[in-house]
């Protein structure tokens, strides 16, 4: 809506106001170095990987930052009092990587609780998850746009065919792959709050146009004939749903109806409250469902 | 006009004794037009008493009986005129002024000499239709909101950004009244423009500190905008050409000296002289906006009666394919009534509504979302002058709201989702009582007390939340309670206290003081830099507390120089509030039925001095105003819970508006702003999470730096074509910005959210360059 609205503006501040953008050199305060712990596992029979790194200044390169070794990575299953633990193996580079296996029960459960523990450096870091269910996908289905609808040129679009699950409160994370390869941008981040986007008491439906099919397409452009397009619905926690909107926001804000930038926060805590070391970063565990499709 | 006599003898019975006192009540008029003339002054030297006309002209003096007296009766932009009276029983005199011919000479724009030192009005500004035309303007539209922005105290947090910050208040502080009709959103095409033809406006006055008990329900200032009754004497039309939209007013008689009306409109013209330049699709495009004000008025005997109207809209479309529109539309009923010399009624009902639609649709699917504030309200002031020394001002109102947050449907092929949110509403009143004494001597003072309540009703859904895990932290719904039609959910009752006084050292200096206590009952939602048209507002809930201030202000008030032309003041104020609403981190403001569980509550404070020097007369004329505030907020959850300067604080400004009046074809006009930059937050260090580049602003960095200054030049040259008998004429050439300055709205980051590059500060300035325009302007009478 926002981005709607920032069209109509900047198109009577240009014409009319000749408005414009520059880049400038401004110096900012480097601000506290955190500890950065990126840590979104899912259910799926793939290797599940944690990564630890440093926060860098905001006008260093970006995905620079310097990966943190030797550090205990593990996750515990505390579900019903037992203590089941996931070991992350350093790897190197800052990632941590656990290869689950499903024959002997060494993978995440739906309506499980997760405790991740991050040992370095004299900190002790933990947070808290759990992992919801999610929506199961009917099926992909291929729609041939003749070129008459505003915004989508003509050519073959996917579209999502699936419901949110009954009761309130459902939060997804829709991600799309393109021949394998996750679609990444910002923009694309796809999330859902039972049927919509927000929180408005629409439950256990199809989930709404936008979400299943203006997100899940590249911004109306057509895929070419041979692509793989694979759609997959994580669960996401409330907090992780709220976190991944901070991530939008604040990276599309600007302008006129700019909001002032906000503090992301993180759900990972340093259990060292005397050295006071700053963190961030996010600790989700998902359930997957998913299914792909080629393109005609 | 040479029928008005320039001395009018009342010769009544001379028997009686000097002791005995009467009355003289009645209207001040402009002979011209029969436009009354509120705020006028009625002046007996003699006995150093005066009657000033209320709002709706209406003044009343007691005078003793069988002697001669001597009135002046002065008027802004009006020549004085003496009359001579005596009165042998309570009598009614309606007393006509003649505009000062300005084409002819010098002119004095202010109210009346030493006006500003003599009243107890303190933190107020009055500007007149005509000085409003004469500041430069943006594009050559001469504009209600914009000249107010260049006063003492006001200031905006940019260039098209709507509304306008009054002493360190939100836009939504600003009580914006259209012929007593509250008005929601005063801009068109976003800020750029204000809702108010100045054709059809008569005057405004900003009153920002020492507000009387007659005005509540907004925290910061009250902006009283007053629309021409039209001309009851003769036909008359004015109208413009301009480069961005065009009008005409057209007013008149409806029977000569007793009724008349007016009609005023205004349209932009982008689209249609767009539209050649447009191709395929976007030939049916639409983008324009208007404004409509309707009058019309009657006296009968004593009794006067007014309806007006406004309707005005912004729309935009493109494609078929997305539209939004929104629009305040009001309608005011008044009815005045002399119940005898003494006492003064008027009686209000008015019907207010801002509304926008955004619609988008394609082949299957469609959206559509309204939402809008309603309000229905019937009030009833009185002035009662007990007598020359005392008047006791007394009322109440009544308003019943309906606020409609969001009303979204959603079709996909035929399958309608409903996202509606629940309506809300809400039932305001207040009465008050005000007293103001104005004796002859040096001190006078104004008292008043003002009592409101707002009931937040049924039919609707009230939020019960828990409490948040942190400060600052989102609230999660713990229940939600069903209400029936016209139950109470929750209701508040304030009393507001109002004071004012004035100390005259002589007739060229005064000191004066005020405070007031301010309620506000109505919240505009917003976290956006400017706000943005689909903002919405909500009333005080059972979680949302009415918003209260406390302001003291001091002032010196001195006049100098030949005829005390130059009129200075400084004045210092400190403002408390309570309960500002403030927003969680990632806050979600629209279409969010748990709206309430992202709202955070605060205080604040403003506080800070204004220096005002203005010359009143002669050729040259204008104002110089500097302003050094501060306007800070702190929220329990936001900036470490420490003090931080709110979005629209300017810590210094500066104004200058000088208008030369050369001959009278030629007039020339300048005016200069001078700004601190608004404060902003920067981030300062980044991450990444899931491939995302997050940027991290830290959890104490709100507003912790500063925006670039702002300062700006704007020039303009009025010509006027020589006066024929029935066509006057001019021609403005004006240009906005005139040294190009590249003033910054913001600067903004731009995180290389793909995590390949380098993050960059981007410096947005809304007008990149200087902007000339032409406009010709006429009046037909």
């Amino acid at each position: 809506m926002k981005y709607l609205f920032r069209i109509t503006y900047l198109f009577f501040a240009i014409v009319l106001f000749s408005a414009c953008e520059d880049v400038i050199k401004v110096n900012v305060d480097p601000g506290p170095e955190r500890l950065i712990v990126d840590a979104f596992v899912n259910n799926l029979p793939e290797k599940q990987v944690i990564r630890l790194t440093k926060s860098i200044p905001y006008f260093a390169k970006s995905g620079s930052e310097p990966g943190v070794e030797g550090a205990t990575v593990a996750i515990v299953d505390t579900t019903n009092g037992g203590l089941k633990i996931f070991n992350f193996s350093d790897s190197g580079n800052g990632n941590y990587i656990f290869k689950p296996n499903a024959i002997t029960g060494d993978t995440f459960t739906v309506d499980h609780n997760y405790v991740l523990i991050v040992v370095e450096g004299g900190d002790t870091l933990i947070s808290l998850s759990r992992m919801q269910p999610t929506a199961p996908i009917d099926s992909l289905h291929i729609t041939a746009e003749d070129g008459n609808t505003v915004g989508f040129k003509k050519g073959n679009y996917v579209e999502l065919k699936a419901n949110d699950l009954k009761g309130y409160g459902n939060t997804y994370w829709i991600k799309t792959f393109v021949n394998d390869t996750f679609r990444n941008r910002v923009f694309d981040i796809n999330l859902a709050y039972d049927m919509t986007q927000t929180p408005n008491n629409q439950d256990g439906g199809e989930f709404i146009w936008p979400i299943r099919y203006g997100a899940i397409n590249d911004f109306g452009n057509p895929g070419k004939t041979g692509t793989k397009v694979r759609v997959e619905i994580h669960s996401i926690t409330l907090e992780t749903y709220y976190y991944l909107n901070l991530i939008i926001s604040e990276n599309q804000n600007g302008g006129l109806f700019a909001t002032p930038p906000t503090n992301i926060g993180s759900n990972i805590f340093n259990f060292n409250q005397q050295k006071k070391r700053a963190v961030g970063g996010f600790f989700n565990v998902a359930a997957v469902s998913r299914k792909e499709v080629t393109l005609p | 006009m040479k029928k008005y006599l320039p001395l009018l003898f009342l010769l009544c019975a001379f028997h009686l004794s000097a002791q005995t006192k009467f009355s003289i009540s009645g209207y001040v008029r402009d002979s011209t037009n029969g436009e009354s003339i509120h705020n006028a002054r009625v002046y007996n030297p003699e006995f150093n008493i005066a009657s000033n006309s209320n709002n709706y002209g209406f003044y009343s003096l007691e005078l003793s009986a069988g002697t001669p007296h001597l009135l002046r009766v002065s008027a802004p932009g009006m020549s004085e005129r003496t009359f001579t009276i005596i009165l042998a029983k309570d009598t009614s005199v309606n007393f006509y002024l003649m505009p000062s011919a300005r084409e002819i000479k010098p002119v004095d724009i202010r109210v009346r000499k030493n006006d500003n030192v003599r009243t107890v009005d303190i933190s107020t500004q009055t500007i007149t239709s005509q000085t409003i035309r004469e500041i430069p303007a943006f594009l050559g539209e001469a504009d209600v909101i914009k000249s107010v922005q260049l006063l003492p105290g006001v200031t905006t947090v940019g260039e098209g950004a709507t509304g306008f910050n009054v002493r360190g208040g939100g836009i939504d502080q600003n009580l914006v009244l259209m012929d007593e009709a509250p008005v929601f959103n005063s801009a068109h095409l976003f800020g750029f423009f204000s809702i108010f033809n100045p054709d059809a406006v008569k005057d405004v006055q900003l009153v920002k500190g020492g507000i009387p008990a007659n005005y509540g329900g907004r925290l910061s200032s009250t902006l009283d905008v007053r629309m021409k009754d039209g001309n009851n004497q003769n036909f008359q039309a004015n109208g413009g050409v301009g480069t961005i939209f065009s009008r005409l007013t057209v007013e008149g008689p409806i029977a000569k000296n007793k009724a008349s009306f007016l009609i005023a409109g205004r349209r932009s013209y982008i689209d249609v002289l767009a539209k050649p330049f447009l191709k395929g699709n976007l030939k049916e495009s639409q983008f324009y906006f208007y404004d409509f004000t309707g009058k019309v008025n009657w006296n009968y005997k004593r009794d006067k009666f007014y309806i007006s109207t406004y309707i005005g809209d912004d729309a935009f479309s493109a494609q078929n394919a997305f539209g939004v529109k929104w629009g305040n539309s009001t309608i005011t009923g008044r009815w005045n009534h002399v119940f005898n010399k003494k006492l003064f009624g008027n009686f209000t009902y008015f019907y207010s509504r801002y509304r926008y639609n955004i619609e988008f649709s394609s082949k299957d699917a469609n959206f559509n979302w309204q939402s809008y504030i309603v309000n229905n309200s019937a009030k009833a002031d009185f002035n009662y002058y007990a007598n020359s020394k005392h008047e006791i001002l007394f009322g109440g109102q009544s308003t019943y709201y309906v606020f409609k947050p969001g009303r979204a449907v959603v079709t996909n092929k035929g399958d309608k989702t409903d996202f509606s949110l629940p309506d809300k509403y809400g039932l305001e009143n207040a009465i008050y009582i005000a007293e103001e004494y104005n004796p002859s001597g040096k001190f006078s003072y104004r008292l008043g007390l003002r009592l409101s309540n707002f009931m937040y009703m049924g039919q609707g859904k009230a939020y019960y939340y828990k409490p948040a895990a942190n400060e600052g932290d989102r609230r999660v719904i713990d229940h939600v309670k069903e209400y029936k039609s016209g139950e109470i959910i929750s209701q508040y009752t304030n009393l507001e206290p109002r004071f004012g006084f004035k100390y005259e050292l002589d007739k060229n200096k005064s000191i004066k003081g005020g405070y007031n206590r301010m309620v506000q009952n109505l919240h505009l939602i917003s976290n956006t830099a400017a706000s943005v048209p689909f903002d919405v507002w909500q009333p005080t809930t059972n979680n949302i507390l009415p918003e209260k201030a406390d302001q003291y202000t001091i002032g010196w008030f001195q006049n100098f120089g030949a005829k005390s032309a130059f009129e200075t003041s400084v004045e210092f104020y400190y403002k408390s509030m309570k309960n500002q609403v403030d927003y969680v981190d990632g806050a979600n403001l629209l279409l969010n039925e748990f709206l309430e569980g992202d709202l955070l509550t605060g205080i604040g404070r403003a506080y800070g001095t204004e220096f005002y020097l203005r010359k009143t007369s002669g050729k040259f004329t204008g104002w110089v105003s500097y302003t050094l505030s501060r306007s800070e907020r702190k929220v329990n959850g936001v900036n470490d819970n420490k003090w931080y300067p709110n979005r629209f604080d300017r810590t210094h400004n500066v104004y200058v508006v000088a208008n030369y009046k050369l001959n009278p074809l030629f007039t020339f006009a300048a005016n200069f702003v001078l700004s601190s930059g608004t404060p902003t937050t920067f981030y300062s260090g980044q991450y990444t999470v899931q491939g995302y580049t997050v940027p991290d602003a830290g959890s104490n960095a709100r507003n912790n730096v500063r925006n670039p200054l702002y300062h700006r030049l704007d020039l303009s040259i009025t010509y006027n074509r020589r006066p024929r008998k029935h066509w006057e004429s001019n021609w403005v050439i004006s240009c906005y910005n005139v040294y190009n300055r590249r003033n910054p709205f913001s600067i903004y980051f731009s995180t290389d959210y793909q995590n390949k590059g380098s993050n960059e500060a981007i410096r947005y300035s809304v007008i990149g360059s200087f902007i000339p325009a032409v406009s010709y302007n006429f009046k037909w009478k």
